[in-house]
């Protein structure tokens, strides 16, 4: 098992790998057939100066083919040198770093407490097995399915910022109190509720619809038939075979949903002004700095690849089966 | 013939496929008849300001005194134009590379499915953020950009569609004819394999009008039309005392992408008909 | 005199399905001696399953017993509640699935499954008395100890098969019912599993019913066979009396098709057509319009089961052949 396992687990990162290289060079060929000088463009200035024009083309081999500036860029990149902003005048990564935690802290925890809340839901709209209760869990399904994230994120700083003042509108800390110690992780907390909520809402339906589905599907299979004929108490069969069997896919989309949380999140940070690396995204957007953007866009693939290969790491230890694809 | 009766049947047998059938009518004629319908035109100004809901204006009006009913109605058309260009436009690629890719085999079969895989792992979301940010911010371009980067959902599903048929006796006995691959591909897989692309183009349209809401919430839409997600970023700054301006485009975008997962639903219920569960030997 | 075991009389059972009546089986009556094996024989929608399921009640919720009376082992079995049912089903009587992909949970050990169905009915046994048992269990049906440890993807069909036969006897029933047991298998395979199948009977002097649509593994396990179509008994006799002088034209359609019948289900070469449709209901005798010797009174009558020679069948113009 364990040679078998080594080889999954070594099929998965080498395609997280081939993700991560792909992603970024299809967006480096996106940025360099921009129309325009590739040197001004890449530097994100109205007038950059010819100083930097000429560091930066002895940098990347400008004047080369596209091809030569891919592969120096690869190289670069390989060499742990993420690229310099010149709208900022400062390395990508000092400018990145201090917002990997803002971000990593929303989607992570919303996207746990989506998993968690999606399948717990599931299992318990299975259970009621009141038609009444699976409609209203279904219709709530769509809805949330359906909206968009910026404006449910607004509708709530409307409703329990604004109007019943329980939460604050933005940011990640009260910037007049400037609390210590427990205070602080306290008012960090009050500020991550509602982007948290917002984004746990948007991913709902996805966990919720995914294990319901499959545990319809797992109680017509035959095992089911066979275990209940033996003896074994509805109540075991349910809790101990039909939930594990059922949990496997909402595991497989959970990394998938973790990538895709950060897209959410992006437009959540701007919503509730969260420090985070989506706020910088936009604004390199904003300000043409592709050089930023290239490095946010590196690491974010970054961490979905780090993210799947756990995520099929924990379904390998949970469905033997996967361990031979 | 036969097949589409019965497809029909199936359809309007389920409750989300009919509801949505209906909702989409309903939209439909909406931005059809958007001129007759809207009381104003969607970029009048008045001096009536962030007035509340009341009967001469009865969503209120936008910081601008625009009526936000007439915008919301006029939205309609931005948002179906972008829903079904973008996801047809994406079934198109999707239906095309699916089956050639299917068909094949082989390499291009295996190098064609890394890129479908690759790409289905990352959110495309940003990937149209930067195209549209480098290439400029038209209706034409958001449409496109969201057809060209969705499609690999489609090309999976039509690949393993042609999987499966292209061992069907037909398409044999088509190939032992002497039949060119690109016409067994054109009259022989792909009209009888579309059908789930179809099902998951529904689901795409509502997937295209979200994104686009998205990218004009962001200030990245197309700045000369009027587009709900655009209704929702200028209402922003008003929202606290003027909830009327933020709430209606944004119901009516709930509205327009429940009724496209309601036909997504319907449609792949119609075609896969759940089997009763009977034992009956 | 041998003691009756199962008793099944007048039984018949009909599924609902979108609003119509399937008549599945239809006025069944038969009898199980204790030793015996008695098979049941017919083609895909004879009743056969119904018919096994029906007996130790493990009917789809659509499905309803409309009449008969069913007594195993001396219970009324169409009249235990679903709680008394539980306790003794797979404790006095028991079924051995046919395999499939899923007929175990793929992501939970073999040995692990095996356990919890032993614990159903035996609460208080320890935890090396459960292993102690199930490896006795394992030696039975000639499977090594180290499948306990293994997932049912990793065991091939042979071994999930026995695995299957296992689980029907980990308590010790007095009778069991062998469902397609062999079917899904391939004919080696098949071959060894029904060598095994009739050591293990004899050995243990089990009572039960085999249910297959291949004449010949069923003629090979039983004494007696009973064979259905469209939800009829249309004849019932010893195996020798089956085989060897077949009364009726659809059992002997069958003896016909036996050497190419073995492997996969097949359309019987003998007998060309189709089941009638079971929604309907028949004024006639069920089999007529793919008989080759029907008559009009054929399409008039419904033949009712008619003893000769101790044996049973249900045929108008079996009289005039003999």
């Amino acid at each position: 098992m364990d040679v078998l396992f080594a080889k999954y687990l070594f099929r998965r990162i080498l395609s997280a790998v081939l993700l991560i290289v792909l992603v970024i060079t299809i967006n480096f060929f996106i940025i360099h057939l921009a129309p325009g000088d590739p040197a001004t463009i890449m530097t994100g200035l109205e007038n950059p100066s010819p100083q930097i024009i000429e560091a930066l083309k002895r940098k990347y081999n400008l004047d080369k083919p596209l091809l030569v500036q891919y592969f120096k860029y690869m190289t670069n990149l390989l060499k742990g040198d993420l690229g310099f902003s010149y709208v900022y005048d400062q390395p990508s990564w000092k400018l990145i770093g201090p917002r990997v935690f803002p971000t990593l802290s929303i989607t992570v925890t919303a996207s746990v407490l989506a998993f968690t809340l999606g399948t717990y839901l599931a299992v318990l709209a299975s259970r009621l097995r009141k038609k009444f209760g699976d409609l209203i869990f279904s219709l709530i399904s769509y809805v949330l399915y359906a909206m968009p994230s910026f404006w449910l994120g607004l509708i709530l700083i409307l409703v329990f910022a604004s109007k019943l003042r329980w939460f604050p509108t933005s940011g990640m800390f009260d910037m007049r109190a400037s609390y210590e110690g427990f205070r602080k992780v306290l008012d960090y907390l009050h500020h991550l509720f509602l982007p948290v909520f917002t984004l746990l809402l948007i991913q709902l339906p996805v966990f919720y619809r995914v294990t319901r589905a499959s545990i319809v599907q797992n109680l017509r299979e035959d095992y089911v038939t066979v275990l209940s004929a033996v003896g074994l108490p509805n109540d075991k069969l349910f809790k101990k075979y039909v939930m594990k069997n059922s949990i496997i896919p909402a595991v497989t989309i959970f990394g998938i949903t973790l990538g895709f949380s950060i897209t959410g999140a992006a437009l959540i940070e701007i919503v509730f002004a969260w420090p985070g690396m989506g706020r910088l995204l936009l604004d390199a957007v904003f300000r043409r700095d592709y050089q930023l953007l290239l490095s946010i866009y590196f690491l974010m693939a970054v961490f979905i690849s780090v993210a799947m290969i756990v995520t099929d790491i924990v379904i390998a230890v949970l469905d033997p089966r996967v361990r031979l694809l | 013939m036969r097949f589409r009766t019965d497809f029909a049947k199936r359809y309007l047998s389920s409750r989300y496929g009919l509801a949505g059938l209906i909702m989409f009518l309903t939209m439909l004629i909406m931005a059809l008849f958007a001129p007759v319908i809207a009381p104003y035109k969607p970029t009048d100004i008045s001096h009536d300001m962030l007035s509340p809901p009341s009967k001469v204006h009865p969503f209120g009006t936008d910081h601008l005194g625009r009526d936000v009913f007439s915008r919301v109605v006029h939205g309609a058309r931005v948002s179906l134009t972008v829903g079904f260009v973008a996801a047809g436009l994406s079934a198109l690629i999707g239906i095309v590379i699916g089956a050639l890719s299917g068909y094949i085999g082989g390499v291009f079969d295996e190098v064609i499915s890394k890129i479908i895989d690759s790409f289905l792992m990352f959110p495309v979301f940003f990937l149209i953020l930067i195209i549209v940010a480098v290439f400029g911010r038209n209706l034409v371009y958001i449409m496109l950009v969201i057809g060209l980067t969705t499609w690999p959902s489609n090309a999976r599903i039509m690949r393993a569609q042609t999987m499966s048929i292209k061992e069907k006796a037909f398409v044999k006995i088509a190939r032992a004819n002497g039949e060119s691959p690109t016409r067994i591909i054109f009259t022989h897989i792909i009209p009888n394999g579309m059908y789930p692309v179809v099902a998951n183009s529904a689901m795409q349209i509502g997937g295209a009008i979200l994104t686009e809401a998205a990218l004009s919430f962001l200030g990245l839409g197309d700045p000369s039309v009027v587009s709900w997600g655009k209704m929702i970023n200028d209402a922003r700054s008003y929202m606290s005392f003027a909830w009327w301006s933020i709430v209606f485009p944004g119901i009516f975008t709930v509205i327009t992408v429940v009724t496209f997962s309601f036909i997504g639903d319907g449609l792949q219920q119609a075609l896969y008909p759940k089997l009763s569960e009977v034992r009956n030997e | 005199m041998k003691n009756i075991v199962l008793d099944v009389q007048d039984l018949s059972v009909h599924y609902r399905i979108n609003k119509k009546v399937i008549r599945a089986v239809e006025d069944v009556s038969f009898k199980v001696e204790e030793g015996d094996f008695v098979g049941i024989v017919g083609e895909s929608g004879s009743g056969k399953s119904t018919l096994a399921h029906t007996i130790i009640r493990l009917l789809p919720t659509n499905a309803m017993v409309v009449s008969g009376r069913i007594e195993l082992l001396g219970y009324d079995v169409l009249s235990l509640g679903e709680e008394d049912m539980r306790k003794i089903r797979w404790k006095e009587f028991s079924m051995v699935f046919q395999k499939s992909l899923n007929a175990l949970s793929p992501v939970h050990k073999v040995g692990n499954q095996l356990a919890d169905a032993m614990k159903a009915h035996n609460p208080n046994l320890t935890e090396e008395e459960i292993i102690d048992r199930l490896k006795q269990l394992l030696r039975m049906v000639n499977l090594p100890e180290r499948v306990l440890k293994a997932y049912p993807h990793q065991l091939s069909g042979g071994m999930m098969q026995r695995i299957m036969i296992a689980l029907a006897l980990l308590n010790h029933p007095k009778f069991i019912i062998f469902d397609e047991a062999t079917t899904a298998l391939d004919v080696v395979t098949q071959g060894q599993i029904i060598e095994e199948i009739k050591s293990l009977v004899k050995s243990l002097s089990l009572t039960g019913l085999v249910i297959s649509h291949d004449l010949g593994v069923v003629s090979e396990l039983c004494d007696e066979i009973v064979v259905m179509y469209a939800g009829r008994l249309v004849e019932h006799g010893t195996t020798e009396q089956i085989l060897q002088q077949p009364l009726h034209p659809y059992t002997q359609g069958l003896v016909r098709s036996l050497p190419d019948f073995a492997q996969e289900k097949k359309k019987l070469s003998g007998i060309p057509g189709n089941l009638p449709d079971l929604s309907q209901p028949v004024h006639q005798c069920v089999f007529a319009p793919r008989c080759p010797i029907a008559t009009e009174e054929c399409f008039k009558t419904v033949p009712s089961t008619e003893e000769i020679d101790g044996r049973r069948v249900a045929c108008l113009k079996v009289g005039a052949r003999i």
